[in-house]
């Protein structure tokens, strides 16, 4: 054990070592920052800092890589070699705290099935049972390839045809590259991001209502009652790590905080919770228009948000219209149309018909919620990932309006961006004439934001699809940064036909089923040797923005993806290159960033680049904005003590059209005519949150299929770490593989056994498993975790018959959307089972 | 010389298994080694099933059944060292007699087929006599005590992470991850308990932490009666072991 003096020592003589290393820099604009900065590294080169910087034992800052969370962590590390993380003290979503991931990252560091070094394939044919012929490169070599394929596109006047893919984007320094890269070569499709194949449902429903197009942030720690929906709240909602910290206060503090979990299968939260109750897969909407159907007709919604009837009293009865002239509401908009419309038929007893659960049962949530304060009600990718999803994800967030717990104590509100200085230069200043010309010229490829997908922002899922069928065009090249959708993206075999048609960049550190199909092979470092930055995820809504330091030398010969984009861009022709001469390096763009420290120093002190790097997040408390008993109010230094007017509310907080929490969404009804022909929604009833029937593919099967995330699903790698396999369901005892849980009379029907190997049958065809019979769930339900099935993983992923029982469940997912969302409806398939 | 305990609240509890993970880590373990275990039970049929959980660590009894067993006498507690159960690991013959006589089966041989193949074993082989060699092995080793990466053909198990703990000050009630000047001799499991949900503290002063929640949420020992005494205590609705019941 080292000292904390030794330590202090040990970093002081570190942070010497990293100013003296030309790493690699770049900005671009995540969140707040619109434009976009890059870095450049040493190209081709690994880490300069001396071997004996590393040899002792030393602690670094990082953030994990594991979740979207963004936990900080202390790296330690002897002679070299990580040897334990730990989470960091000093990091607010952290607090010396870790999830079970978090531990492992050793393992992601020293996996022995990494890329050594960059790759050219020599193999032309692709294939899963291809071997591409991996042949060895410099990174001169590599980056000369790609820029010469993107200068003869760009001159050929198919510059759109480059697209960049990416998964999780950390910040400026790596996935905020994209726009300016986009913007100067010429290209719509840099990056397509895979947000319509994550969470995207949660945030048009709060864009549909409050206006804001974002995931929130939420006061947990004041809140005395959660309502939660399909959010697997301590399994895999983020930040995890934090969610279980609060857990912890929530459940031990004076008044406990009372939980009610909502899901379609028994797992933690559900156990945890007071109460739980197990919807049919898709209609978590008819339960949350039930419980605010039982709010009005109780009089338990709040009028301090909400407003009331003119005359104190409540005119809400089951059935019966209102007259809306009746009603004063106050920062709301539309509730009594609503009611008309829609809530006044919602009863528990039309819900129980619905959803299954016993109108009893919802009487007394509604009740619940309706009359404890601080009452939050949150969702996310569960009841969102059906074709109803922005209805059903509004209904829910309805409830947050009718309990008043908006920008509330208690209640859930927007994060803030951070005080980044700008990047080392304006890409506006260095357009050629291909990169004007191209702007705005073509599509997307994905038709995101086309009249085909009007609302949506991103749809990766569409782009194997469109390009095989070569509408809108076919793609040329592409690039893929801690993205797999080869694998992930529903009807994921669509993609192996387009990858075999482009050229193919992968940039993971490690192999998997995009490498398999890739002709270069440029590997990442991984995070713990990595220099990049990343403001937070949606938290507590005040701003905060953390670090990765290398903890030691790459191992390998690799780089920063952020270093990938700059030198590539340094030998684009013509004024681009200029450009990322200017961007220089990943570390020069932090710098840049860090410079908007000095005039904001953080609550940790950290005011520079170098403090950055020691403390690693900066972070500034507090939250500007709260709403109090239905006043605004805006910190003015000393307190929440300046009201807001109307107009600043509607300009800053709820940004809808009427500046107010929309029961009748002006953001839908400008679109009208799409939904009503992509959805059974009447024209003059678009914008109320309603009961929209989900459409099931699988056409008559009976069973449901959802494929969760669990507490051990490490962004899609944990599925090659041997520690993490053995732990990953071990509420059936999945300790070698992910195994299809059934409900035993389900299975016997079918005269499953407890323990067979199954065939799971969809529209797209089968994949196989061992069954585990698990009398908790649902008998229409079956679940089976996606993490195994991984068919170019590695060695562990592949092992003991991994990567085909159970097979890839996405697969057999169909490539169907929420037409509002885009949100791919991963848990809408119905499917068959039969024993093998 | 503290008296060790760990008590852990199961309201709090959310099952996530960092525990296993950072004693994993910190203990260099192999996969399905887990001195610190979480076990999960489900009872009950939809729509009113259960599923439940126990996070399991060494109970490092008063009166271990595992030391009364061991013929060589290579399981011993240690009262100078807080009273936790070691193993010297140059006089364990692997013979198992001890994981046999264990009410709390936390103790583990880990010389066999592994539970994940690829064996790490194999991918990373051992050296001066270890097991294996772990990529990240940490720095403290002490065979006499367990402590480290294992040689070939002995039993394994949690150690309350002596090598932290032993360095912690004299006389302190408590170790609390949240206190700074503590924390770097918390066991791994507590240290990293997201909610909170394990306290460690010195069980023979009345003042410590532990003690009072003892006290206050009237904690129990597993399988008590067994007569062992576990130096863990569980807090919270919950805390037992249901019956084993052979599948059908």
């Amino acid at each position: 054990m080292k000292a904390i003096l030794e330590k202090m020592l040990n970093r002081r003589r570190f942070l010497q070592a990293t100013g003296a290393t030309g790493a690699v820099a770049g900005v671009a604009g995540m969140g707040k920052l619109a434009g976009f900065t890059a870095a450049a590294g040493s190209a081709g080169v690994t880490s300069t800092a001396s071997a004996a910087t590393f040899a002792d034992a030393r602690m670094t800052k990082n953030i994990c890589h594991q979740c979207p969370a963004r936990c900080g962590i202390n790296v330690y590390t002897h002679n070299g070699r990580v040897t334990s993380i730990y989470g960091d003290p000093g990091n607010p979503i952290a607090n010396g705290k870790l999830c079970p991931k978090g531990h492992l990252g050793t393992y992601f560091l020293y996996d022995p099935d990494r890329f050594k070094g960059p790759m050219r394939r020599t193999n032309p044919q692709k294939g899963r049972n291809e071997d591409p012929g991996w042949e060895p490169i410099s990174w001169d070599e590599a980056y000369d390839e790609i820029a010469r394929r993107i200068n003869e596109l760009r001159e050929n006047g198919e510059a759109h045809k480059i697209a960049h893919f990416y998964g999780r984007g950390w910040g400026p320094s790596d996935a905020g590259l994209y726009g300016a890269f986009g913007q100067l070569v010429g290209t719509p499709n840099s990056a397509i991001g895979h947000a319509s194949m994550c969470a995207e449902g949660s945030k048009r429903a709060k864009a549909a209502t409050d206006g804001n197009n974002s995931y929130n942030a939420y006061d947990y720690k004041n809140a005395n009652y959660l309502l939660t929906f399909g959010a697997s709240f301590l399994e895999a909602f983020r930040p995890y790590n934090y969610l279980m910290q609060v857990w912890g206060h929530m459940r031990s503090k004076s008044p406990r905080t009372q939980v009610t979990a909502i899901d379609v299968r028994m797992n933690p939260t559900m156990a945890a919770a007071d109460r739980y109750l197990m919807v049919k897969p898709g209609t978590d909407g008819a339960l949350a228009l039930a419980i605010a159907h039982v709010m009005l007709t109780e009089g338990l919604w709040d009028r301090e948000f909400v407003g009331d009837f003119g005359d104190g009293g409540n005119r809400f009865r089951a059935g019966q219209t209102v007259s809306p002239h009746l009603f004063n509401e106050k920062w709301t908009r539309g509730l009594v149309e609503w009611w008309n419309a829609e809530l006044k038929d919602r009863t528990p007893e039309w819900a129980e018909g619905i959803t299954s659960i016993p109108a009893g049962d919802i009487v007394k949530t509604a009740r619940e919620f309706g009359t404890t304060r601080p009452a939050m009600a949150i969702f996310e990718r569960g009841p969102t990932s059906h074709t109803n999803g922005v209805y059903n994800g509004m209904a829910i967030h309805a409830l947050n309006a009718l309990s008043g717990s908006m920008f509330a104590e208690g209640g859930l509100f927007y994060q803030m961006g951070p005080s980044y200085g700008s990047g080392p230069a304006d890409a506006d200043d260095y357009m050629d004439d291909i990169a004007r010309d191209m702007a705005g010229k073509h599509p997307r490829i994905d038709m995101a934001g086309t009249e085909r997908w009007p609302f949506a922002g991103t749809m990766m899922q569409e782009t194997a699809r469109n390009h095989n069928a070569g509408d809108p065009y076919k793609l040329k090249m592409a690039m893929f940064y801690t993205t797999n959708p080869i694998w992930t993206a529903p009807d994921a075999p669509e993609w192996e036909k387009m990858m075999s048609e482009i050229f193919v960049v992968d940039t993971s550190p490690y192999p998997g089923e995009t490498a398999k199909f890739a002709d270069l092979i440029l590997p990442e470092s991984t995070y713990l040797e990595r220099l990049q930055d990343s403001p937070t995820y949606p938290f507590e809504g005040w701003p905060m923005t953390a670090l990765r330091v290398p903890a030691v030398e790459k191992l390998y010969d690799t780089t920063e993806f952020g270093n990938m984009m700059i030198e590539i861009g340094k030998r684009i022709n013509g004024p681009t290159g200029d450009y990322y001469r200017q961007i220089d390096s990943v570390e020069n763009l932090l710098r840049h960033l860090a410079r908007g420290f000095e005039d904001d120093p953080g609550d940790n002190g950290v005011d520079s680049y170098e403090s950055w790097v020691e403390k690693g997040v900066w972070y500034k408390k507090p939250y500007h904005w709260k709403q109090h008993r239905g006043v605004f109010l805006e910190w003015d230094g000393q307190g929440y003590n300046r009201e807001m007017s109307e107009e600043e509310v509607g300009e800053k907080l709820l940004r809808t059209q009427s500046g107010k929490f929309e029961f009748k969404s002006s953001h839908l009804e400008e679109k009208a005519d799409y939904i009503t022909q992509h959805l059974a929604v009447e024209r003059d009833r678009v914008g109320f949150p309603q009961w929209v029937a989900p459409e099931h593919t699988g056409g008559n099967r009976d069973l449901y299929f959802v494929t969760p995330k669990t507490p051990m699903t490490a962004e899609g790698r944990s599925g090659n770490i041997p520690h993490a396999i053995a732990l990953q369901q071990p509420s059936v005892g999945g300790n070698d593989r992910t195994y299809v849980e059934m409900h035993p009379s389900t299975a016997r029907e079918r005269g499953i056994r407890d323990g067979d190997r199954v065939r799971i049958t969809a529209d797209l065809g089968t994949i196989e498993g061992y069954v585990r019979y698990m009398p908790q769930s649902r008998p229409d339900t079956i679940v089976l975790p996606y993490e195994h099935g991984h068919w170019a993983q590695g060695r562990w992923a592949e092992a003991q018959e991994r990567s085909v029982a159970p097979g890839n469940p996405n697969e057999i997912t169909a490539n169907v959307s929420d037409p509002i969302s885009g949100l791919a409806a991963y848990y809408t398939g119905k499917v068959d089972v039969e024993r093998v | 010389m503290a008296k060790w305990g760990m008590v852990i609240d199961l309201d709090k509890c959310t099952g996530c298994q960092a525990c296993t993970t950072a004693c994993g880590m910190e203990n260099d373990t192999l996969p399905g080694e887990n001195w610190q275990d979480v076990l999960f039970y489900t009872e009950g049929e939809y729509p009113s099933g259960q599923m439940k959980w126990l996070p399991r660590p060494c109970m490092q009894c008063e009166d271990p059944s595992c030391v009364h067993v061991c013929p060589t006498r290579a399981t011993y507690k240690d009262p100078d060292a807080g009273g936790i159960v070691f193993i010297d690991w140059d006089k364990c013959i692997g013979c198992k007699y001890c994981m046999i006589a264990c009410p709390y089966g936390v103790r583990f041989f880990a010389d066999e087929a592994p539970l994940v193949e690829p064996d790490l074993k194999e991918i990373f082989p051992g050296s001066g006599g270890q097991l294996w060699d772990p990529p990240g092995q940490s720095p403290d080793q002490d065979r006499k005590r367990g402590i480290g990466v294992q040689p070939k053909g002995v039993v394994s198990k949690c150690t309350f992470c002596y090598h932290r703990v032993s360095k912690a000050p004299e006389g302190v009630p408590d170790l609390d991850e949240d206190d700074p000047e503590l924390v770097d001799y918390v066991p791994a499991c507590v240290r990293t308990c997201p909610p909170k949900a394990r306290f460690f503290g010195d069980l023979d002063n009345p003042e410590s932490n532990v003690n009072k929640l003892i006290a206050n949420k009237n904690g129990i020992r597993l399988k008590d009666h067994t007569g062992n005494r576990p130096q863990v205590c569980y807090l919270g609705a919950g805390a037992g072991i249901p019956a084993f019941q052979p599948k059908s």
